[in-house]
């Protein structure tokens, strides 16, 4: 029994090393309902408990099923399948909308966390060909990491739409949803859903409190901070141990000393070594060395003990963004402060320096979402992504305010309350200018994220950790 | 008056004892038995075996149309990558630490537990055991803000007797791996406990009353018959101590992700971000690999060298 049970698991191990054995690159995808409930929750296992070595780069074997295509092709009852990080009781008010106004189409939305769990169901999910109709994505890397798995929407949007669908989406939406294609490839994979603008929000009554105005230069800010710290609140919180926000606060100020200077860095036409680069993120460094972010920052988290400390009014200010503005629609109780966001308004970064002006204004996509193609085989599935960002389905769920909408022509309904309409006014009037955000290169960002941690640490001067980003952006081409 | 001997059972299918194994003789004998494996196995292999054996694949490049360099250009990228040997050293550190902490704690809750609080055990025994069942997320955000200078208790509590840290223990390069080890304690500290309870509850009373009749007590009877006697469960903890520590990803990643710039970096980050961020299949199935393999040979050393008795008062 030994020797026959030895000789066969040789024999399997063999056979497999030579790549004889099929892989999981077999597209045989089981049917969209049992695929979103067996992909959710074996992402969840491997993200929360054992180490990710097992569900791995490759793909585990695919469940047999019936394809997707079959879904498309007869009977009233279709199925729309969405996975997103999208916030799940606002969805909930699209499909409902949009199931009511379609009867027969049933809409599937998985809320997945977006690090770790997201990530991990989006690959394993394209690995083995069972991903969803529709997915979330960012623009730039996220959705250029998938694109193989997207379908193209210039003339989907087209009929939708019309030839000139562009023209409502915001510049910067535009060029983010073409953001890291390769050279030639004019394809739209992504659509917007929302958009945001990147601020200083800061507590009004706290700054009332302490006869405190709107910072307008650095040096202003930084005593500021340290009032608003002897007052016993938390200055300036920054959640430095999750690295979007670190790369939200160093795009405002690059931008803010030349405009479009992380585009050019990106696009490879600045290096990251540029002066200006170098003053950003000695400005940075100056953040934390003075005091205008609290003691620890880099082992804090913005969300949710951040948020929870900001919306509880413990802390002066936060760098965030428009979506501030779902705190006031939140499911009650909520605190006083945020009730129609009475006690919050925004600023933009202070100047820098003698020469510039506060800013820059730094936004984008906030939340888009790719037709997969398994999606493209179900007429149901661009319906409703439509209706979603430009429609119908989309417009229902506008009282909870989640962020700004991805094209213009949008306004609010009566419930949403003065103060947050006039905020959500004040920051679709600076979209249309707004300076990218995004990046196309994940190697690229994540060496800009090491830099600013580095930084921040005192564990690198800031042309030693610019340096290696430009490497990592040779590299990456 | 004569004896009737009572009927004796026969078995219905009488065993060959003698003869190789063939696939003939397998095929004939009792298959049922053999059946019943099967599930296990296809689990096995379906869910471990399959994926562990597609990651080496990976690992070697064997499908990847654009590889260059060889079957170990990936090994070779990770063995010459700074990080992976920041997360090595890491790894030692909490391994080490881990393991003998979370023993020398657990085993003295034990005794304690066991010897003085006899009317108590069970409320003392969940107290303890409550971390190990607390979600990885709420664990994270908790300590991380226990651990903050500005607002956590840890430094309000170090203040009232005149400690002022004048670094943030998660948010320093220096001190974050450290900082996440001692939540790794405080959590794990309790399965240790449960261990040496248990293994406590096995040994006969007549061992440790003969012990105490012969002067033996208080410390010499820890040194001298408990810990002795619990040596197979020291052995068993210090091989999953040594394997979890490989395995841990949760609490790191949900921390401080693996920073400041990559100083709390461990090998389950890493895989994750270079697999599923950074979209770096063969580096991240190659340190997966070595992971494995790092594992096994700790695993085998400690068998070489304690060897495989892992139950108190069972056999070798």
């Amino acid at each position: 029994m030994k020797r026959f049970g030895f000789a066969m698991v040789t024999a399997a191990v063999a056979l497999s090393l030579t790549g004889c054995v099929s892989s999981g690159k077999s597209t045989s995808a089981a049917s969209s309902s049992s695929a979103s409930g067996a992909s959710s929750s074996a992402p969840a296992a491997a993200g929360a408990s054992s180490a990710p070595a097992a569900a791995g780069a490759s793909s585990a074997p695919a469940a047999a099923g019936s394809s997707t295509a079959a879904v498309a092709s007869t009977g009233s009852h279709q199925t729309v399948t969405i996975w997103s990080w999208f916030t799940k009781s606002t969805m909930q008010k699209a499909i409902d909308q949009y199931q009511t106004a379609h009867p027969g189409v049933k809409v599937e939305y998985s809320y997945y966390n977006y690090d770790p769990e997201f990530l991990t169901a989006l690959k394993t999910a394209a690995a083995n060909g069972t991903l969803p109709d529709i997915i979330g994505l960012q623009p730039g890397s996220l959705t250029q990491q998938y694109r193989t798995n997207l379908t193209p929407l210039n003339s989907l949007a087209a009929k939708q739409w019309g030839a000139n669908w562009t023209d409502s989406v915001y510049p910067v939406n535009l060029r983010q949803m073409q953001m890291g294609n390769p050279a030639g490839d004019k394809n739209y994979y992504i659509l917007p859903q929302e958009s945001q603008v990147l601020a200083i929000w800061y507590n009004t009554q706290i700054f009332a409190k302490l006869g405190i105005s709107v910072p307008t230069t650095l040096t202003e800010l930084v005593a500021d901070a340290k009032k608003i710290k002897s007052a016993g609140y938390i200055p300036m919180y920054q959640g430095a141990a999750g690295a979007w926000q670190n790369e939200n606060v160093f795009l405002m100020i690059a931008n803010q000393l030349k405009s479009g200077i992380t585009d050019d860095a990106q696009n490879g036409t600045t290096p990251w070594t540029d002066p200006s680069l170098v003053s950003a993120m000695n400005v940075w460094k100056s953040l934390f060395s003075d005091g205008v972010f609290q003691s620890g920052a880099l082992g804090d988290q913005a969300y949710p003990t951040g948020a929870q400390l900001f919306a509880a009014g413990k802390v002066g200010m936060m760098a965030l963004g428009s979506w501030w503005l779902q705190e006031a629609e939140l499911t009650p109780p909520i605190p006083s402060l945020v009730q129609d966001l009475q006690g919050f308004n925004y600023f933009q970064f202070p100047a820098v320096s003698s020469t510039t002006q506060p800013g820059a204004v730094v936004g984008g996509i906030d939340v888009g979402l790719g037709l997969t193609k398994n999606g493209a085989n179900n007429p149901n599935a661009f319906d409703f992504m439509a209706s979603l960002v430009k429609g119908d389905a989309g417009n229902a769920a506008l009282s909870d305010v989640n962020d700004l909408p991805a094209f213009s022509g949008v306004t609010l309904p009566s419930t949403v309350g003065s103060n947050v309409k006039t905020l959500y006014a004040k920051f679709n009037a600076q979209l249309p200018t707004a300076d990218n955000q995004r990046f196309g290169s994940p190697v690229v960002q994540q060496a800009l994220d090491d830099a600013l941690s580095g930084v921040a640490a005192g564990q690198e001067t800031a042309t030693a950790a610019l340096a290696k980003v430009e490497t990592a952006q040779q590299s990456a081409g | 008056m004569a004896v009737v001997p009572a009927p004796v059972a026969r078995p219905l299918h009488p065993r060959r004892s003698v003869g190789p194994m063939t696939i003939d003789t397998l095929l004939r004998r009792s298959r049922r038995r053999y059946i019943y494996l099967v599930p296990a196995i296809a689990f096995f292999g379906l869910f471990v075996a399959w994926p562990v054996v597609s990651v080496i694949q990976a690992s070697l490049g064997i499908r990847d149309q654009g590889m260059s360099g060889g079957f170990l250009a990936n090994f070779s990228h990770v063995l010459h990558d700074p990080i992976f040997w920041t997360a090595t050293r890491n790894m030692i550190y909490w391994a080490v630490i881990t393991v003998i902490v979370q023993l020398a704690v657990g085993y003295t809750l034990a005794y304690l537990i066991e010897t003085y609080a006899a009317r108590s055990t069970a409320i003392l025994r969940t107290a303890f055991l409550v971390p190990l069942v607390t979600s990885a997320s709420v664990i994270a955000i908790v300590w991380s803000q226990i651990y903050s200078p500005d607002y956590g208790p840890l430094q309000h509590a170090l203040s009232d007797v005149g400690i002022n840290l004048s670094i943030s223990l998660l948010g320093s390069p220096h001190t974050a791996i450290f900082a996440i080890i001692g939540i790794n304690i405080w959590e794990f500290t309790g399965f240790s406990m449960l261990m040496y309870i248990v293994g406590l509850n096995r040994i006969p009373s007549e061992l440790t009353e003969a012990a105490k009749v012969d002067g033996a007590t208080g410390i010499r009877l820890i040194r001298s018959v408990l810990v002795p006697l619990l040596a197979p469960i020291t052995k068993s903890l210090v091989l999953l101590g040594i394997i979890g520590a490989l395995q841990t990803f949760p609490l790191v990643y949900l921390t401080t992700s693996g920073g400041p710039d990559h100083a709390s970096e461990i090998y389950g980050t890493q895989i994750f971000r270079t697999g599923f961020i950074l979209n770096e299949n063969g580096y991240a199935s190659a340190l997966a690999v070595l992971t494995l393999l790092i594992a096994l040979c700790a695993t085998a050393v400690q068998v070489g060298v304690f060897g495989t008795r892992l139950t108190v008062g069972g056999h070798s």
